[in-house]
């Protein structure tokens, strides 16, 4: 997209909370708090899309990555009193030691045991942060998770009570997700991750050790989901094991897929669309889960590129 | 002219206004678990509420002023329960509402009612902590008509104490519910005097009970007290009797119930002696019981009912008291007027709202026998219970 | 005593694994012949117990005939799935594969809550309600029938596989595809009867276990959860690897479940996958050719 058309974007993106308000004054906190939903998963699939797009492989996983971070945050500042920016540090190691611990057996398996590998990693974890009451409380959930502060301990600390400062910290966060996934994405970097994902025994041969790229991604995109995992609690205020079941993979699949893997235009075109759609539809819960099986099924089998393939193939399309 | 054509169109609109202005209709907005594996509790406040609220708008609504019925899902989910009410309380607009159903959901939706400015009306969540964050707990907008699992378990333990039993195992659902009620009955039996032997949990919709079955053999406890519902309830009886256990059984879900004996309806005796602990059953309201029979062809559901309930029994008096006042029903004066409900005969009791926003409705004590449910006790509940 | 008891829930375990197997059989079967992932395998299972439901209850068949009409149903429903869904993303990539069946797995649970409700069925039958009490051991005789059934049907299946053309071809295909297609083997027809009985093999397991538990839409997700624990412990692809691991799943979760912890009794099935994985990253039976 031209330089242009990213600025105004990027300015309403900004804008978006005096927008909302001038345009849909009854409801603007509802659309603000889709918004929120919104950047915290676009943010999140950006992550997933580092692992399943770039270096193709296919972790199921990512809700075990979100789980730690946000139950990491949770305990921490409840429990253990400490200050948001400290907890959200914690949150992003927590996952990404977890992800590298358990990368080291899981990328010892071929790729299909290592999708149901993670599938299982991604169910074990569930059943822990569900049964290990003592930790995590379990279905009663842990509750009271203060908002977020951001500043020195004992200084002067910018609270985030509002509606609208959760969007600009949401949107805050999206936006160094994005970039570092740009910055991943690219130059050598990116051009190491994408030959390993084509051509895993040619990348190899030419010096690229997949295994260490793999694990990079891995440790990195989970760090990146345990970060936006305590961004959600601080928003929520609370945190349940419900949060990180199967159902979130399948979410993120459906945005990355629907959006076209490997892209960051179209993951980020799937997070809208898959937060903003249900609210436009406006169905009954259990129908809309059958449109997004449908929509995946449909997209996955004509459009694997996503939207961003049909996207690209329309006549006089900008790269 | 200007100024002359300006002021007619403003006399011609407020003209219009007043005369096209018929009496808004009560947004009630109902949030439960509408998709997910515990749909079925949704599905029953959906019915419940289509139900309710097409019997009170053909009586002419209240007090002239019809209602509308609104639905979101949270489910049963904390995170969801507040997109739940954001949804119900800014799209829809709602003037009150009643929900969630599940202990987490409410937990997390409380925050949001109070800063949005809804009231929120719980009809079926058992956690204690609603009922001290509620009222001077600190919430203003949070009432509940269903009883707690604290209420509930001293109550119970001192019934079974008194029917001579010395100890127990408890096996309840892992969620929510039954965390929350197995944490309850743990302090209960202890202040009863009961040996609390064992507690096991299972997650409900699994179908397998045989392994817990041979530990609660093993643990050999007196009685077994289920925290469970009807859906998991009917195979874990099956699966009990299969196995040939011995132990008395109490319960506190719905495993005493209409649904169960639909479900065992080949088999009636398979529930024979259970006793269950509850605050709602098939009976107290055989009008609505059979209306709702008629409509969905299966025996009413408990969440349901209890959302018809806190509808027309804590909702509704709410708004007369609200538009006698006020001559108007909007979220706050709704609030106001919830703290003045004072029924004497509702299905469940008295509805009277205490300082904690709690209404102590009675508990009822259901004995399943031979396919039939009989209640053998209806106790009165009050504060004093607590002490 | 204590002896009594572990046998017990041996015996339990052996029931368990045999449901699995089944199921994972078809899983591993499906692998191995067409090279297919199939995220929806557990609404096999899931339909299957509907069909045999409204069998049974609904038109009040006897046992043996709605436990027959279960895998009649599901044989066609296979086909019809195989000639939509499938055909279009066989040649595909594996992660096509997974994501386009997975998607297929949400819609049929979904638009089974829709259809056929929330309410979960119970289907007892005579066998399920008789208990057979040995001496204070007690078990219905269904679970024995359960046992019983599948060891006949994976006798049954190890004839077809070896004896038959078709076996014969199946077993060929999932070891040289292009060789059989060379040498004049039909391999579409060959994937479509591999499905059938894939299919087939799952309604079969569930109408012999639908009378113990009841049946709700959801209840596929776990069995396929299990099946692909199952599938990939037992070398992907190797059937009586699949079925091998189940039953030591099903063993595996019945002890744990009696005597550790029932809570944590679902983890098993991927506990002892990973264990077996971090022990032999290519399943029990290390590397193997062919179903």
């Amino acid at each position: 997209m031209r330089r242009a058309a990213w600025l105004a974007l990027g300015a309403a993106c900004f804008a978006a909370p005096w927008l909302v308000a001038a345009v849909v004054p009854g409801q603007q906190r509802y659309v603000l708090h889709v918004l929120i939903f919104t950047a915290l998963f676009a943010a999140l699939a950006l992550s997933y899309d580092l692992v399943v797009g770039h270096v193709g492989s296919l972790s199921l996983a990512h809700p075990a990555f979100f789980g730690t971070g946000a139950y990491t945050a949770a305990i921490l500042s409840t429990g253990a009193g400490w200050p948001f920016v400290a907890d959200v540090a914690a949150a992003v190691a927590a996952a990404a030691v977890v992800a590298a611990v358990v990368g080291v057996p899981l990328f010892r398996l071929t790729e299909h045991a290592f999708a149901v590998g993670t599938l299982g990693l991604g169910l074990v974890a569930w059943i822990v942060a569900n049964n290990w009451v003592e930790v995590t409380r379990g279905p009663l959930c842990i509750t009271g998770i203060p908002k977020p502060r951001l500043g020195l301990p004992g200084g002067p600390a910018l609270a985030v009570t509002t509606l609208p400062a959760h969007y600009w910290l949401a949107l805050a966060a999206l936006v160094a997700v994005v970039l570092l996934y740009r910055g991943l994405t690219t130059f050598r970097l990116g051009r190491a991750f994408h030959a390993v994902r084509d051509n895993e025994p040619l990348a190899g041969a030419a010096g690229i050790d997949p295994l260490k790229y793999r694990m990079l991604a891995f440790t990195i995109a989970a760090g990146l989901a345990g970060g936006v995992g305590a961004l959600y609690v601080h928003y929520l205020s609370v945190m349940c094991p419900e949060e990180m079941t199967i159902a979130l993979t399948v979410n993120l699949l459906v945005i990355v897929f629907l959006g076209g893997a490997g892209s960051l235009r179209g993951v980020l075109l799937g997070a809208v669309l898959f937060t903003a759609l249900p609210e436009v539809l406006r169905l009954a819960p259990t129908w809309r889960l059958v449109i997004y099986g449908g929509l995946l099924l449909v997209v996955v089998v004509r459009s694997p590129g996503g939207l961003e393939g049909l996207l690209r193939r329309a006549p006089g399309a900008a790269r | 002219m200007r100024l002359v054509l300006t002021l007619a169109t403003l006399l011609l609109v407020a003209l219009s206004a007043g005369a096209g202005a018929q009496a808004p209709p009560i947004r009630v907005g109902f949030a439960s678990a509408m998709s997910g594996p515990a749909a079925i509790t949704g599905e029953g406040v959906r019915w419940a509420a289509a139900l309710a609220v097409e019997e009170i708008n053909a009586r002419g609504g209240v007090m002239g002023r019809k209602l509308e019925a609104y639905f979101a899902d949270n489910k049963a989910q904390p995170g969801e329960a507040v997109s739940a009410v954001r949804k119900l309380a800014d799209v829809d607009q709602v003037d009150v509402i009643i929900g969630q159903t599940h202990s987490g959901a409410c937990l997390g939706a409380m925050p949001v009612v109070k800063e949005i400015g809804v009231p929120m009306v719980v009809e079926s969540c058992s956690h204690p902590k609603i009922r001290e964050l509620s009222g001077k707990g600190g919430n203003e907008w949070t009432f509940r008509v269903a009883l707690d699992d604290e209420i509930m378990a001293y109550t119970f333990a001192r019934y079974m104490a008194r029917q001579g039993v010395k100890s127990s195992s408890v096996l309840a659902m892992n969620n929510d519910f039954g965390r929350g009620a197995a944490a309850a009955y743990d302090a209960a039996f202890k202040k009863a005097g009961i040996t609390l032997v064992s507690t096991e949990f299972f997650d409900p919709g699994q179908p397998d009970y045989r392994p817990v079955l041979t530990r609660l053999k093993r643990a050999n406890a007196e009685s077994i007290l289920g925290i469970i519902l009807a859906s998991d309830g009917a195979p874990f009886m099956r699966q009990f009797r299969e196995l040939g256990l011995t132990q008395k059984v109490y319960s506190r879900g719905s495993l005493a119930s209409a649904e169960f004996l639909h479900q065992v309806r080949d088999k009636p005796k398979v529930g024979d002696g259970v006793i269950e602990a509850s605050y709602w059953v098939t009976g107290l309201d055989p009008e609505w019981d059979r209306k709702w029979t008629e409509r969905y062809k299966v025996p009413p559901r408990i969440h349901g009912s209890l959302a018809a309930i806190t509808l027309k029994w804590a909702v509704v008096p709410a708004v007369e008291i609200a538009l006698k006042k006020h001559g108007k029903a909007d979220r706050a004066s709704i609030r106001a007027a919830l703290k003045e409900v004072d029924v004497k005969d509702s299905p469940v009791g008295p509805i009277r709202f205490d300082d904690n926003h709690q209404a102590w409705i009675n508990m009822v004590l259901l004995e399943m026998r031979d396919g039939q449910l009989r209640i053998i006790e209806k106790l009165p509940t009050s504060p004093a219970l607590l002490k | 005593m204590i002896v009594g008891d572990l046998l017990e829930q041996v015996l339990h375990g052996l029931t368990l694994g045999s449901m699995y197997a089944m199921v994972a059989a078809g899983l591993a079967l499906m692998l191995g012949v067409a090279r297919l992932i199939n995220f929806a395998h557990g609404e096999f299972f899931m339909l299957g117990a509907y069909a045999f439901w409204y069998g049974y209850r609904q038109l009040e068949l006897p046992y043996a005939a709605a436990a027959l009409l279960a895998p009649a149903v599901m044989v066609l429903f296979g086909v019809a799935y195989q000639r939509t869904v499938i055909r279009a993303i066989l040649p595909r990539s594996w992660h096509v594969q997974l994501i386009a069946t997975l998607a297929t797995s949400i819609v049929l649970t979904n638009l089974a809550i829709i259809v056929l409700g929330t309410q979960p069925k119970e289907v007892p039958t005579r066998l399920s309600s008789t208990i057979l009490d040995v001496g204070g051991f007690r078990i219905a005789w269904q679970r024995l029938l359960v046992l019983g059934a599948s060891l006949v049907i994976f006798w049954a299946l190890h004839r077809f596989v070896t004896r038959t053309r078709t076996g014969r071809a199946m077993r060929a295909m999932s070891q040289n595809r292009e060789a059989c297609a060379v040498v004049g083997v039909d391999v579409q027809r060959v994937a479509m009867v591999t499905f059938a009985l894939s299919a087939a093999l799952a309604a079969i397991a569930a109408a012999l276990v639908s009378p113990l538990f009841n049946i709700f839409p959801d209840m596929g997700t776990v069995m396929t959860l299990k099946a692909f624990a199952a599938v990939v412990a037992g070398g992907f692809g190797y059937v009586n690897g699949a079925i091998a691991a189940s039953f030591l799943i099903g063993v595996t979760e019945a002890l744990a479940g009696s005597y550790v912890s029932y809570a944590y009794k679902d983890a098993i099935a991927f506990l002892v996958m990973i264990a077996v994985l971090l022990w032999r990253p290519e399943g029990i039976f290390g590397r193997r050719i062919g179903i």
